[in-house]
């Protein structure tokens, strides 16, 4: 068992970050690569940088936005967001971890804060899966991998918290840590490849989407020509 | 602000087509609009070749590529869609309707979806898609309301925009629009209205001499004056429709001594392919810059119409040499900044109402124009008020999109797409209701007949008109205009 411990948390945990940080690099780039071919052909090329950082910053900070429109769903998802990240990242065990696997470390919180933030998560990710079950028009579009995506990431949490505020027995104990490891390299390798790429996407997508309304010039002869309808009457 | 789902009675009236059965069937698309008859064969076929070809010469497929790999379904945007709020069905959802264009896009231009196809020997793309496709992108008035609460940043109006030009490609767009089109860019008269120029010319006398009867001022509209600071393109349907809004931007122009000219060889603000084609929106704005050079003017000036000005403000540097073209005002802003010079004087005493104003969506999602007319009217409307939400945030008429130009679904566009709209104007309670939007107007009036509100929509030089001062220098007392005088004096003293 201990074997299998050692390996799930050195060599595999090292894969399948890799997998993740070079996956999310990969989409990055080609993200940005795109973004300078399609500026380059654009015929204007005046970008609105306020707008675009005002937009993208009222994400990453929503409180002013929770005083126009908001569904009960979006405060759902930015408080189980809150947790998400800081959870995993400022944890003591995975500092420590960190500093193992890639030599580095952060400042770890208080115990007490990462056991409410740990629950916290929990009972938002718990409220995000039952409006994905019971809101209408979000049951409505959900398709089967935005459950699994959610009770995924519910599987560390669940096992993290129990191994740590719970009187387990070793064996127990190291079940679930196998369990706490496995879903989380899981999640790292499937990260790149699904809707969850949004963690380093979503910040381009303000800036996306003004581009693409940024057209190339002189295009509709090389359209006709690649549909056969030159000359063809409106 | 929300809106509650309409009642079964509303939505049989908003639902029902008009089209006759027999051309239904004959093209198999069942749409509330109307469509020419288009080649019907191979429709999955073509679509794909238009959407291949599309990609291939624009900028599109960086958004798509992107948003299909960050959307989340997660309806989020429903707060924000109108008409989502009106029918309660989800396929008027932004992001179910986004999907129905990026599962295409997934399926039929990605590796995965190429190899997933292959395995499951499923095909994505039918003809039943596309008649949904047709009929949801059409429900759209691409406000672009939706992406302010995208939390991905998926700009719903740009895959809407892009959905339709795919179908215009494979003949499936709004008869309407396409017939303005033809006879803008095709026809004799060369606008969407049709008018020819010695109608103009007659209209635009018939209202100089209004103008001189009711101000007294000598005011012009310049006809193919070579050299002037600006020309000036109105939507057309104004010349036929909306004296007072041209009324009141000649009064402004004279009034503060602009240099302005109309053009005699093209004169329409009209551009219809920002709904539903980029290769005519491109062929329009080309007219609008030649016309622009042949008369050597500095600036473009765009009349009162949202859709028409950001077509000019933000394509005229597209397709017309970028930081080189010339530089395009709304008169919004040209009314704006005389009247922050002072130049411009309006008495406050004329305008006794309760007035409030509607944003366009093409002058207000992009904060281009908010403030501006807000801050000009409050100066002389004594009883402006203020709808919420505005602005950036605002309430789309109804209307956006190019759907007030299909008469055939005016039960739609103020039953369901307009109804958010109308419960603001209700709640408001203002008299006059100023639109700075030839479609926007056009549609608001309908709105609060078919509503029954108790509200006049108008322009926000129709206002503009009522209260501008002239300078002195400006006002003729001729014969007539004394006689006029005395006789009005003899009127009071009886």
């Amino acid at each position: 068992m201990s074997l299998y411990s050692d390996f799930i948390k050195g060599q595999l945990f090292r894969l399948c970050f890799s997998i993740m940080i070079l996956g999310l690099i990969r989409i990055l780039f080609l993200d940005l690569i795109a973004a300078i071919k399609a500026y380059h052909k654009a015929g204007d090329k005046k970008i609105q940088w306020k707008l675009i950082i005002r937009r993208s910053w009222e994400w990453y900070f929503p409180i002013k936005r929770l005083k126009n429109n908001f569904h009960i769903y979006s405060i759902f998802s930015i408080l189980f967001h809150f947790g998400l990240i800081i959870v995993p990242v400022f944890l003591f065990a995975h500092i420590s971890l960190w500093k193992d696997a890639a030599g580095f470390s952060l400042p770890a919180l208080p115990f007490g804060w990462v056991y409410w933030l740990s629950a916290w998560t929990i009972v938002f990710a718990i409220s995000l899966m039952t409006g994905r079950l019971v809101i209408k028009e979000i049951k409505e579009l959900s398709k089967p991998q935005d459950y699994v995506w959610l009770l995924l990431l519910l599987i560390p949490f669940i096992t993290g918290f129990i191994c740590a505020n719970f009187n387990l027995s070793p064996s127990s104990y190291q079940f679930l840590m196998i369990v706490h490891m496995l879903s989380a390299e899981l999640i790292f390798v499937l990260i790149p490849f699904s809707k969850i790429a949004h963690c380093v996407l979503a910040p381009l997508s303000q800036f996306i989407s003004a581009l693409a309304w940024k057209f190339p010039p002189a295009t509709d002869e090389d359209i006709c020509v690649s549909l056969n309808n030159k000359g063809a009457r409106i | 602000m929300r809106t509650n789902i309409i009642t079964e009675e509303e939505r049989t009236k908003a639902f029902t087509s008009i089209k006759k059965h027999e051309v239904v069937d004959k093209q198999g698309l069942d749409v509330r609009y109307h469509v020419e008859d288009f080649e019907v064969n191979n429709l999955p076929e073509r679509f794909l070749e238009a959407f291949a070809a599309i990609l291939e010469h624009s900028n599109y497929r960086l958004a798509l590529e992107h948003y299909s790999r960050v959307a989340a379904r997660c309806s989020q945007c429903t707060v924000a869609c109108q008409i989502y709020q009106a029918t309660g069905n989800k396929e008027d959802i932004p992001c179910y309707r986004s999907e129905l264009l990026l599962n295409i896009y997934r399926s039929y231009f990605t590796l995965s979806g190429i190899i997933k196809g292959r395995i499951t020997g499923t095909e994505c793309l039918t003809e039943e898609k596309i008649n949904e496709m047709a009929e949801s992108y059409w429900n759209c008035t691409a406000c672009r309301r939706c992406a302010l609460e995208c939390p991905m940043g998926i700009d719903h109006g740009l895959i809407t925009h892009l959905a339709r030009y795919i179908l215009s490609e494979i003949g499936i767009v709004p008869r309407a629009l396409v017939v303005s089109v033809r006879e803008q860019l095709e026809g004799a008269s060369g606008n969407t209205s049709a008018v020819p120029l010695p109608a103009l010319k007659d209209n635009l006398e018939f209202l100089e001499d209004d103008m001189y009867e009711e101000k007294s001022v000598k005011i012009k509209f310049p006809i193919d004056e070579q050299d002037s600071e600006y020309i000036f393109f109105s939507p057309v349907s104004d010349y036929l429709m909306e004296a007072e809004t041209l009324m009141g931007i000649a009064a402004v122009l004279t009034a503060t001594n602009g240099s302005w000219s109309i053009g005699s060889e093209y004169f329409d603000a009209i551009n219809y392919g920002l709904f539903y084609n980029d290769r005519i929106l491109e062929r329009i704005i080309k007219k609008v810059d030649n016309e622009t050079k042949r008369l050597n003017a500095q600036k473009i000036l765009i009349g009162e119409c949202g859709h028409a000005s950001r077509a000019a403000k933000n394509f005229l540097p597209t397709f017309c040499g970028g930081e080189l073209a010339k530089p395009v005002e709304s008169i919004i802003e040209y009314t704006y900044k005389v009247w922050k010079e002072g130049r411009l004087k309006l008495n406050p005493d004329i305008v006794t109402e309760k007035v409030s104003y509607h944003d366009p969506c093409n002058f207000a999602r992009n904060r281009w124009i908010v403030n501006q007319p807000r801050e000009v009217l409050k100066s002389f409307c004594n009883n402006y008020i203020e709808m919420t939400p505005s602005g950036e945030n605002n309430i789309c008429c109804g209307g956006g999109g190019g759907a007030v130009s299909l008469d055939e679904i005016r039960q739609y566009r103020t039953t369901v797409a307009g109804k958010l709209k109308a419960d603001q104007i209700r709640k408001a309670g203002c008299e006059i209701l100023v639109a700075p939007c030839a479609n926007c107007k056009k549609q608001l009036r309908e709105l609060v007949e078919d509503q029954g509100i108790d509200c006049k929509v108008v322009g926000f030089h129709d206002l503009i008109y009522r209260a501008i001062v002239f300078d002195d220098s400006l006002i003729v007392n001729d014969e007539r205009n004394l006689k006029d005088s005395k006789e009005d004096n003899s009127k009071e003293g009886n």
